[in-house]
C-alpha cells in the first residue's frame, strides 16, 4: 500500500502540496486529475523520493521514503514512467531495460536481457530491441520507458503525464498498452490530462486543486452527480471537454 | 646573515622580474593584436595566396610548442641569417607571433559570428566591403571577441614565463636565481607562483570589466 | 648569399637519436594523459558533488593550477620535492607535473560534460534504485565522456605541446634531444624548424584521431544526448 498523509511541499514561496492524504491499495488504478500547477506531478515525485517533503509522511509498503535507508526499499517496490521518457541515451532499448534488474536485483545479465526482450515483444517492439533512443519515435521511446519500469517487477507503477509529449497517434499506442496493463491487475497511479482514458481504466479518481485533494471517489461516482456537485470538479471537467 | 639567506632586496628583485614579465606581456599582446587583426582582415578580403599563407602560419604557430618557436628565433635566426638577436628581441618576436596566431583565430570567428543577413543588408545599401567591416562587423565582432580574448590573455601571461629559458630576466628567471642562491625552492616558487596567480586574476578581472562596458556600449548603439 | 642554405641532409644521421627523444615524449604524454584523466574525473566529480567542502576544494585546485605558468609548477615539483625528502627522477617529476596541470583542465571539461546531462536521465536512474556509485559509473560518466571527446582532445594536444617544457629539467625528450642535436651540428635553424613542423604534424595527427573517436563513440546519437 502507498500511504500519503498530511503531505506539504513548497518551492520557495509557492505551496504546491498543502496537506494531501491518499491511500493506494494493491490492484487499484488511481488517476490523479487536476489543472496544470495543481501539484499532480509533484505528488508523484514525492512518492518516488525525487522531491523531499516539508511535512507529513509517505510510505510504500511501510517503508518511509523520507528516510534514506528505507527509500531504496521503497523505490524497489515502485516503478516510474516519465513525461519526457528520460531514457539513457547511450544504451540500447534492451540495455535501458536490463540495467536496473542487473544492478539492483542482481539478476544475471543474460536473463535480464531475455526478460527485457520479452517485455519489448509484449509492447510490439521486438524489432527495435537493439535500437538507441535517438533512433526511436516518441511513442516507441515511451513504450521502452514503460518496459524499463516494469522490468523491476514493481508493485506500483507511477505514471507522470506519460502521453503529454506525444502526438495523438503515439498517445493511443501508449494508452492501449496501459489499458492492457490495467486489465492484468497492475497497480497504477496515473497523473494525466486524458480524462476519458482515466475514466475508462481507473478504479478511483483523485482530484487535486491548489495543492489540496478535494475529491477522492470511485470512478463512477466522480463522473456522476456526486463529482459534479463539487464546483471545481465541474468547472474542470467542462473546460477539459470543451478543449 | 649567511650568503644563502633571503634579503629584503629579493622582494625588489621579484618585483623587477614581474615588471619585465608584464612589460613583455603588454607589448607583445598589442603587437599580436595588430598583426592578428591584419591577418583576419586579409582573410576577410579573401586575398589570394596571402590568405593561404596566413592560415598556414597561424596553424603552425598554434600547434607547435612556444619553447621551440623561441629556440628557432633565438638560436636559429642568428645562425641562419648571421644576424644578432638578443634574448629580449627573441622574446618579443616569438610572443608577438604566437599571440597573433591565437588572436587571428578569435578575430576570424568573431567576424563570422556576425550574421550573413546583416552583411547582405549592408551590401544592398551600397556599403563597400571596407565600410561593412568598419561600421557593421567591427563593433559586433569586438563585443563577441572580448570573452575569448580575456581567456587568451590569461594564457599568454603564463606563456611569457618561457622566455626565462633563453635568459630574459623575467619573474621566472628571478625565481631561478633565488632558488639557486637560497636553496629554498618551496618558498621561492610559491612566491613566484603567487605573483603570477595574482596578475592572472587581475587580467581576468579587467577583461570582465571591459567586457561589461563594451556590451553596454554596443547595446546602446543598437538602439 | 651562399650562407643561406637550408640543408636538412645534415640531420639524417641524427634521426635515430631524435626518435628516441620522440619516444620519451610519447611515453611521458601517454602517462600524463592517463594521470590527467584519473585526476580530472575525480576532481570533476568533486566539483559536481553535493558536498560544499569537496566542491570548494576542487575549485581551489583548478583555479591555482590554471593560473600559474606550467614551468613554475614544474620547478616547484622538481626542486621542491627533494627538499621534503621525495627523490624522484626528472621523468617521473615531469609526468606528475603534467598530470596535475592537465588534471585541472580535464576536470573543467568533465564538469561541464556532467552539468550538460539532462537531469531527468539521472532522476530515472535514481528512482530505479541504482546506487550513487553505479549511477556515476554507468550513466553519468559514459554520457559526459562521449560529449567531452573533442574538448578533451584539445586539452591533450596542449599537453603534448606543454611536454616540451620538460626539457628544462634535464629531460631529453623530443625538444631536449633536439637541443643536443642543434648544438652538435651547429644548424639550430634547420633543427628547430623541423622540430616545429614535427610537433605540428603530431598534434594534427592526434586531432584527426580524436575526430574519429568522437564520431565512433557518438555514432548512435544522431542529435547528441536526448
Amino acid at each position: 500500500m502507498i500511504s500519503v498523509s498530511g503531505v506539504r511541499k513548497s518551492f520557495g514561496a509557492a505551496t504546491v502540496l498543502n496537506g494531501v492524504d491518499l491511500e493506494i491499495r494493491q490492484g487499484e488504478v488511481v488517476s490523479v486529475l487536476g489543472s496544470s500547477g495543481s501539484g499532480k506531478s509533484t505528488l508523484i515525485r514525492c512518492i518516488n523520493g525525487l522531491e523531499k517533503i516539508d511535512a507529513g509522511k509517505i510510505t510504500v509498503d511501510g517503508f518511509d521514503v523520507s528516510k534514506p535507508r528505507e527509500l531504496s526499499e521503497a523505490r524497489k517496490r515502485s516503478g516510474t514512467v516519465f513525461q519526457l521518457f528520460n531514457l539513457y541515451p547511450h544504451m540500447t532499448a534492451v540495455q535501458n531495460i536490463a540495467l536496473a534488474p542487473v544492478e539492483v536485483l542482481k539478476v544475471p545479465r543474460r536473463q535480464a536481457e531475455d526478460e527485457a526482450r520479452e517485455l519489448l515483444r509484449s509492447v510490439g517492439l521486438s524489432e527495435r530491441a537493439e535500437a538507441y533512443p535517438s533512433q526511436l519515435s516518441g511513442g516507441q521511446r515511451q513504450r521502452v520507458g514503460i518496459c524499463r519500469a516494469l522490468a523491476m517487477k514493481p508493485s506500483y507503477l507511477l505514471l507522470d503525464e506519460v502521453t503529454s509529449a506525444l502526438d495523438p497517434e503515439m498517445t493511443s499506442e501508449v494508452l492501449s498498452i496501459l489499458a492492457a496493463l490495467a486489465k492484468t491487475g497492475t497497480t497504477m497511479v496515473f497523473v494525466t490530462h486524458e480524462i476519458e482514458f482515466a475514466r475508462s481504466i481507473s478504479t478511483r479518481i483523485a482530484f487535486l486543486d491548489k495543492g489540496q485533494l478535494i475529491a477522492d471517489l470511485p470512478t463512477a461516482e466522480f463522473f456522476s452527480d456526486k463529482g459534479m456537485a463539487l464546483p471545481r470538479v465541474a468547472q474542470f471537467l467542462s473546460k477539459m471537454r470543451k478543449d | 646573515m649567511r650568503y644563502g639567506d633571503f634579503t629584503p632586496f629579493d622582494i625588489v628583485l621579484l618585483l623587477q622580474g614581474l615588471g619585465v614579465s608584464l612589460a613583455l606581456f603588454v607589448s607583445t599582446t598589442l603587437i599580436g593584436l595588430v598583426i592578428g587583426t591584419i591577418w583576419a582582415v586579409i582573410r576577410f578580403y579573401r586575398v589570394p595566396v596571402l590568405t593561404q599563407i596566413v592560415t598556414f602560419v597561424a596553424e603552425l604557430l598554434k600547434n607547435s610548442p612556444v619553447l621551440v618557436q623561441l629556440f628557432l628565433v633565438f638560436f636559429g635566426l642568428p645562425a641562419f641569417f648571421k644576424i644578432n638577436v638578443t634574448p629580449t628581441e627573441a622574446a618579443v618576436i616569438t610572443l608577438s607571433g604566437n599571440s597573433a596566431a591565437f588572436i587571428y583565430v578569435i578575430a576570424v570567428s568573431a567576424i563570422e559570428s556576425v550574421g550573413k543577413d546583416q552583411l547582405e543588408a549592408a551590401r544592398v545599401f551600397g556599403l563597400t566591403r571596407w565600410q561593412i567591416l568598419r561600421r557593421v562587423i567591427a563593433p559586433q565582432a569586438a563585443a563577441f571577441a572580448i570573452g575569448p580574448l580575456t581567456g587568451l590573455l590569461v594564457n599568454q601571461l603564463q606563456v611569457t614565463s618561457l622566455i626565462s629559458v633563453i635568459g630574459v630576466m623575467d619573474l621566472t628567471k628571478v625565481g631561478n636565481i633565488l632558488n639557486l642562491r637560497t636553496l629554498k625552492p618551496f618558498i621561492v616558487w610559491t612566491a613566484v607562483g603567487a605573483l603570477y596567480y595574482l596578475t592572472a586574476k587581475l587580467v581576468a578581472y579587467a577583461g570582465g570589466r571591459f567586457e561589461k562596458r563594451l556590451r553596454a556600449h554596443t547595446a546602446w548603439r543598437g538602439l | 648569399m651562399c650562407r643561406l642554405k637550408f640543408d636538412l641532409s645534415i640531420l639524417a644521421k641524427h634521426i635515430p637519436f631524435l626518435l628516441e627523444g620522440a619516444w620519451l615524449t610519447l611515453q611521458a604524454c601517454t602517462l600524463a594523459v592517463i594521470g590527467s584523466l584519473v585526476l580530472g574525473l575525480a576532481v570533476g566529480a568533486m566539483r559536481t558533488s553535493a558536498s560544499p567542502l569537496l566542491n570548494r576544494l576542487a575549485a581551489v585546485y583548478v583555479d591555482i593550477f590554471r593560473n600559474i605558468p606550467f614551468i613554475v609548477q614544474l620547478f616547484f615539483f622538481y626542486f621542491g620535492l627533494p627538499e621534503i625528502g621525495i627523490y624522484i627522477d626528472a621523468f617521473t617529476t615531469g609526468v606528475v607535473a603534467l598530470s596535475v596541470a592537465g588534471g585541472a583542465f580535464t576536470s573543467d571539461v568533465i564538469r561541464s560534460g556532467i552539468l550538460a546531462i539532462d537531469p531527468g536521465i539521472i532522476e530515472a536512474a535514481q528512482v530505479s534504485g541504482l546506487r550513487k556509485s553505479t549511477i556515476f559509473r554507468k550513466i553519468i560518466l559514459p554520457i559526459a565522456l562521449r560529449a567531452s571527446v573533442r574538448p578533451l582532445g584539445s586539452v591533450f594536444i596542449n599537453l603534448i605541446l606543454t611536454s616540451s617544457i620538460l626539457s628544462t629539467i634535464t629531460l631529453n625528450e623530443l625538444t631536449g634531444s633536439a637541443k643536443i642535436v642543434a648544438s652538435n651540428t651547429f644548424r639550430p635553424f634547420e633543427v628547430y624548424f623541423v622540430l616545429l613542423v614535427a610537433y605540428a604534424a603530431l598534434t594534427y595527427a592526434v586531432s584527426i584521431i580524436i575526430g574519429m573517436l568522437h564520431r565512433y563513440l557518438n555514432r548512435n546519437q544522431s542529435e547528441g544526448a536526448v
